[in-house]
């Protein structure tokens, strides 16, 4: 089949309780097999709502979408065939091993039990967790007890992958085990959807991305056609006190720290040289994906006071 | 889905649920039998073994009532919270297979203790290989009655605190358990021995006395207690499908 791997059509969600609540406003995302696809949003944007729609766990109001051609709301089924998830903040069953994770989640996708085991090994390797598997998982520490869960939808052996803030909450070493191990299934040729609100971990891992607040798509595609869409290029954080800065850009205050934005590299080495000839801390870089992140989700909240 | 995919799938949730627990905390089959040894060794204290024979058949309905009402809250609210569930929704397993898998692994847990009750009952020399068969039957039915209204409650109070349906669920294995007569012949309760009839657990606990010669009843009552009992657990399977929604929405 053809067909892109998750593909939503004006997916629609209203919380009906005291008051409505629109989580998701006509959101369209198309994901292509083999790819690493991101929604980067704030909390509270929708991206929880999303993957649980599209994941068979939650009826949209409106709209639909398609996991491999197949309609989540009326083969939702078939899509379970093809899927596994992650949720946010899932927890292990603390006398559970990585291995009976791996394994039996292998066999209730009606494995045999010889090829539960082959793929629960594989899954266990792709993580890291081979040398792990008979410890019980209330022994295991944050990052582990996270690549065991993720090792039993790996072990799923679908086609497409989704995962909400897999790495929230762990530390930077167990972070980028996680990110490896999402890399290294990509090449394998499949699908991750994910979820984050860590601009590090949207720049680095994806292949694509969408950026969600308020329940819309804000814009999406590569993380360096993103940080394209501000005109300017590069930043300069200042310490220290200096009246003058607005001249040069754009400036984000940041208690006694300054980001200024300017267009230009000529632009940012001429402010440099200003700040140290006044004796002031100054650093310049490229813009990173966070400071277009807030831009857009600024400017989309100037426009409503508006 | 087939029928052998959800029939598989309902096995494999219950070994899930109990064979971690069986080998690696194998003490907790001692804490399932003593639930029914307890009140079992005041009788022999207090009856002078006159009604131990009673607080035999209690034992064993306790054990497939208390912790069937247990793991029907507390199993699929701890799914719940920990988000085990979630997975589970979005993999292609039956709900059906879920829910019997959950209600299947406390019975597998509670095998020994009623093996060790039975067998005591037994060693008496007043049990026919029927009336085996009677009591397997009824146990079974104690223990689908009491799941049922264990999932009931869990879906009708799925926005409650975990501490709370915990504290719910252990009280509540203690009234259907300890309060109607279970461990004691409901003759006991004179003109109010009706009420065993209504309660699930008193229910079983009076068929299986009628099946042992312990207690009169007609056939035509031990008819009704069954349809009633079967009527009870229909009854509370039908409330939480009418509420659980496998896929919110």
């Amino acid at each position: 089949m053809n067909a892109d791997a998750v593909k939503s059509i004006d997916l629609v969600k209203v919380y009906k309780s005291k008051e409505k609540i629109e989580a998701l406003k006509g959101v369209n995302i198309t994901v292509g097999k083999g790819e690493l696809f991101t929604l980067l949003g704030p909390n509270g944007a929708g991206k929880t709502t999303f993957l649980r729609i599209i994941s068979t766990q939650l009826m949209p109001s409106g709209g639909d979408a398609e996991i491999l051609g197949y309609s989540v709301l009326s083969e939702p089924e078939e899509v379970r065939k093809h899927i596994a998830v992650v949720p946010q903040d899932v927890a292990t069953y603390n006398n559970f091993t990585p291995w009976e994770y791996a394994y039996y989640f292998a066999r209730l996708r009606g494995m045999a039990a010889s090829e539960a085991k082959q793929t629960a090994e594989r899954a266990l390797k792709a993580v890291d967790m081979w040398q792990l598997k008979n410890r019980m998982c209330q022994t295991l520490s944050g990052g582990e007890k996270r690549r065991a869960i993720i090792a039993s939808a790996l072990s799923s052996n679908v086609d497409v992958l989704m995962l909400d803030e897999p790495t929230s909450g762990l530390d930077a070493v167990a972070r980028r085990g996680v990110w490896s191990a999402l890399r290294d299934m990509v090449k394998e040729g499949k699908t991750i959807l994910l979820t984050t609100h860590m601009m590090e971990e949207a720049e680095i891992v994806s292949d694509r991305l969408a950026i969600l607040n308020k329940g819309a798509v804000i814009t999406n595609g590569r993380p360096d056609e993103i940080k394209a869409l501000t005109k300017e290029k590069y930043r300069v954080v200042v310490e220290g006190n200096f009246e003058r800065l607005s001249e040069f850009g754009e400036v984000a205050k940041l208690g006694d720290r300054n980001i200024v934005y300017v267009k230009t590299q000529n632009e940012a080495i001429e402010l440099l040289k200003t700040t140290l000839k006044m004796n002031l801390r100054a650093e310049a870089s490229p813009v990173t994906l966070e400071d277009v992140f807030v831009k857009l989700i600024g400017g989309i909240n100037n426009n409503e006071n508006h | 889905m087939k029928i052998t995919k959800i029939l598989k799938d309902t096995l494999i949730i219950a070994w899930i649920k109990s064979y971690p627990d069986l080998r690696r905390n194998p003490l907790l089959l001692l804490l399932l039998a003593t639930v029914g040894a307890i009140p079992l060794f005041f009788m022999l204290v207090f009856s002078g073994g006159g009604l131990l024979i009673h607080g035999l058949i209690g034992a064993m309905i306790s054990n497939v009532a208390f912790i069937g009402v247990l793991a029907g809250i507390q199993d699929i609210a701890w799914d719940r919270y920990i988000k085990i569930r979630e997975m589970i929704v979005a993999m292609p397993v039956h709900p059906a297979s879920y829910a019997l898998g959950i209600a299947l692994a406390p019975l597998l847990l509670s095998v020994p203790s009623i093996i060790f009750f039975g067998a005591l009952i037994a060693s008496s020399g007043i049990l026919t290989l029927e009336m085996t068969v009677w009591i397997i039957l009824a146990l079974i039915l104690a223990w689908a009655a009491m799941s049922s209204i264990g999932f009931m409650i869990s879906t009708y109070l799925s926005k409650v605190n975990m501490m709370v349906l915990n504290n719910l669920s252990t009280l509540l294995g203690f009234l259907f358990v300890f309060i109607p007569p279970v461990f004691y012949p409901e003759t006991m309760l004179g003109d109010l021995s009706w009420i065993s009839v209504v309660i699930p657990t008193s229910n079983v606990a009076g068929l299986i006395r009628a099946y042992m010669g312990l207690m009169p009843l007609s056939g035509e009552v031990i008819i009704v207690r069954w349809l009633v009992l079967i009527a009870t657990t229909i009854a509370f399977v039908v409330l939480t499908s009418l509420k659980a929604r496998w896929r919110e929405t």
